[in-house]
This record gives C-alpha cells, sequence and structure tokens, in this order.
C-alpha cells in the first residue's frame, strides 16, 4: 500500500490515487502476479518476426467483425422485405454506416487472407508437428467456422449476387450421394431459398458461429500458452 | 518510447512531461476519433411519419357512434375521440399520465380504464380513481359540417 512507485513492467506509476486504486485491486484479485506472468515479464523469443504476426492479426479481425457485426445489428433486419433496404439505408442515410459495413465487408476477405498466410506460416516452418499436432487440428476447425462465418453473412443483404451465391453453396453439397440432398434441404430449411433460408443465415452468423468460434479461438490460445511458441526453424 | 509515462513528468523531466502531454493529445484525439462516428451511427435518424406534420385533423362523424371512441393518430401519437352523449365530442390524449400506458374507453361504464395500473378517468378525462397524478390532456374538438376536427390545444 505504501509504496512510492508501482512498477509495471517499463511502465513506472507515481500517481497516489492510481497505486491505491491498483493495490486495491491487487489485494483482492493478486493482478500485478498475473500481469508480470503473462504481460509484463512475459519473454517472447527473438526469432518472432513478420510473419509471425498473423495469427494475432487474424484474432484482432475477429474481434473487429464481432464489434462491427454488432453495430449492424442495430440497423439491418432480417426479412427478405426489408433486408436489402436496410442494407442500402445502412451505406447511404446512417452517419457512417458506410465505415461500419465497409469496416465488416473488407474485414471478412482480410480476416481469411491472414489466416491462409497463418497457416501457410505455420506449415512450411513445421510448427504444427508434435506436440502442436492438435494445435493445428484446432486452427483448421478455426479456418472452416470462419468459412462458415463468410458464407451465411454473403446472404444476408439480400441481393442478387448474395442469393445465387447461395443457391450454389447450397446445391453444391447436394451432389454428395445419399446424403446430399437432405444436407441441401437443411441448409435451405426447404426446397427453396426464401424467408426461412435468411432467417436460419441470420441466426447462424450472428449467435451460433461466433460464439462456437470464439469458445475454439479460446482454446487455440491456451494451447499456445500451455506449450510456448515454437522454437526458431 | 519513454517509459515516463506517469506523472512524473509534472514534477521531474522535461521528457517526461513532454511524453505525457504526447500521450493525452494523442489518446483524446483517437478516443474522440472513434466515439464520433460511433455517436453519429447511433443516434436515431428523424424517421418521416404520414400526417405527422399537420397540426389539425378530420375524421367524419359518423366514424364515431354515440357512446363510442374511436383512437387515431395525431402529431405522431395516439389520440381519442368520444362521444359520450349526442352533444358532447371530447379529444383527448389516452396517454396515462401515471406511466403511459394507453387507456381503453369502457362503453358500459363510460369510463376510460388504464389496463396497467388501474387508473380510470370520465369521459373527459378527469382522474376518478387509481394512481394517475394528473387528468387526460385534451384537444381542442369542434363539428365542422360532418366532420370531428382536433386541434391542439
Amino acid at each position: 500500500m505504501d509504496i512510492e512507485t508501482l512498477h509495471l513492467g517499463p511502465i513506472k506509476i507515481k500517481n497516489k490515487i492510481a497505486i491505491r486504486l491498483f493495490s486495491a485491486l491487487d489485494d483482492r484479485l493478486g493482478v500485478k502476479e498475473i500481469l508480470d506472468d503473462e504481460v509484463f515479464e512475459k519473454i517472447v523469443p527473438a526469432h518472432l518476426g513478420f510473419w509471425s504476426c498473423f495469427g494475432g492479426i487474424s484474432f484482432f479481425l475477429f474481434i473487429s467483425q464481432v464489434l462491427t457485426g454488432m453495430l449492424l445489428m442495430v440497423y439491418y433486419e432480417p426479412t427478405i422485405e426489408e433486408a436489402h433496404g436496410t442494407v442500402a439505408m445502412i451505406m447511404n442515410e446512417v452517419p457512417f454506416g458506410w465505415l461500419i459495413r465497409g469496416a465488416h465487408a473488407w474485414g471478412s476477405n482480410l480476416m481469411l487472407v491472414t489466416i491462409m498466410i497463418h497457416m501457410v506460416k505455420i506449415y512450411v516452418s513445421g510448427i504444427y508437428k508434435p506436440p502442436r499436432e492438435l494445435n493445428w487440428v484446432v486452427g483448421v476447425t478455426l479456418f472452416l467456422l470462419t468459412l462458415g462465418l463468410s458464407f451465411t453473412g454473403y446472404l444476408l443483404p439480400w441481393t442478387q449476387l448474395a442469393y445465387w451465391a447461395t443457391v450454389v453453396g447450397t446445391e453444391t453439397p447436394a451432389a454428395l450421394p445419399y446424403v446430399g440432398e437432405y444436407i441441401r434441404y437443411a441448409m435451405r430449411g426447404g426446397e427453396e431459398i426464401g424467408q426461412v433460408t435468411l432467417t436460419r443465415f441470420f441466426a447462424i452468423h450472428v449467435m451460433l458461429l461466433p460464439v462456437i468460434t470464439a469458445s475454439v479461438i479460446g482454446l487455440h490460445l491456451i494451447q499456445i500458452r500451455r506449450q510456448g511458441i515454437a522454437g526458431p526453424m | 518510447m519513454s517509459s515516463d509515462t506517469s506523472t512524473e513528468g509534472m514534477d521531474g523531466t522535461r521528457r517526461g512531461f513532454f511524453a505525457t502531454m504526447a500521450l493525452a493529445f494523442f489518446g483524446s484525439v483517437s478516443a474522440l476519433g472513434f466515439a464520433y462516428p460511433l455517436g453519429m451511427y447511433l443516434w436515431p435518424r428523424e424517421r418521416k411519419v404520414k400526417g405527422a406534420g399537420e397540426r389539425s385533423m378530420k375524421i367524419p362523424l359518423s366514424d364515431v357512434p354515440i357512446g363510442e371512441a374511436r383512437f387515431v393518430r395525431f402529431l405522431g401519437k395516439p389520440a381519442v375521440v368520444v362521444r359520450p352523449n349526442e352533444q358532447q365530442v371530447i379529444a383527448l390524449s389516452p396517454i396515462c399520465p401515471h406511466l403511459g400506458c394507453i387507456v381503453k374507453w369502457r362503453e358500459k361504464e363510460k369510463e376510460f380504464l388504464c389496463p396497467c395500473h388501474g387508473g380510470r378517468f370520465d369521459s373527459k378525462g378527469i382522474v376518478l380513481g387509481g394512481p394517475p397524478p394528473f387528468p387526460l390532456p385534451p384537444f381542442s374538438s369542434s363539428v365542422e359540417a360532418e366532420y370531428i376536427v382536433i386541434k391542439e390545444v
């Protein structure tokens, strides 16, 4: 309590009120220990460079997608009468709506690019090798979840492009023997693409997949922390 | 980057002082850069409601039979026109002054009843019982030819 200077890694805090507030939190939760171990005194291998950043960038983009997605939900209406109109309204009438939707649409494309760079880096460096095979599997799961998010999000503006992309995307698994037609039926929520399809794609896009993806990202990060960052090639 | 991001700059080095000021300046600029678009985006926009700009409203007399009430939209808000007997035509705001529910007209009792907490009003909007602290606010109403005309008081 009566320390003169609070040391948080390279940061020195001398402000009395700030120190007392921090101490109050630290006494109850032991925050300093966690911050020192996990952030301020955490040693990162020297060989990490530009190409090691793309997992983190993908994570940042996921957070950005969640936040901009929440903002879009304020105005978007998932009905076949209103979907296209509300997206047009967000783009043309709502102040900075173009910015929020632009960030969401570009972010989704960019996220796939950064994930692929991340995967190529992990692959060519051989980082997927034991003991990290399981995290490769979790990572591929995250890639597939991101593809699912992209696919379901693509329909939501209810444009010609969105509609026909979903026709093609739901027709493709129908080519599977025996189960194909059932998969198409389940994806569309019926024989044709309509309100039911839009409603279920919306539910999957804004609730189901984001929650699953966030949890699996948690698994991905826990494994990295347990195993440490892989050594140089 | 300098490590003196504390108030050390205030009583300590010049370098620390500049670091603190620079951090405060760029911090506020970027906070504003996020807050302004976010606030603008979230602030509700004016929606054009049909007939919202009109200061008076006409209802055919035959639409409101004697003893009954008609609920209409006037000035973008609910309004009610009631004819408790042959002589009277009364226009009121049906928004209960207790907590804002819309009162309903009970033909038999010739009373307004608020379904939320049981506030009761007579046909002129005077409180008969229950929690409402004020009467129902009136609109001016008159009969011109075959129409009831409602205006703001």
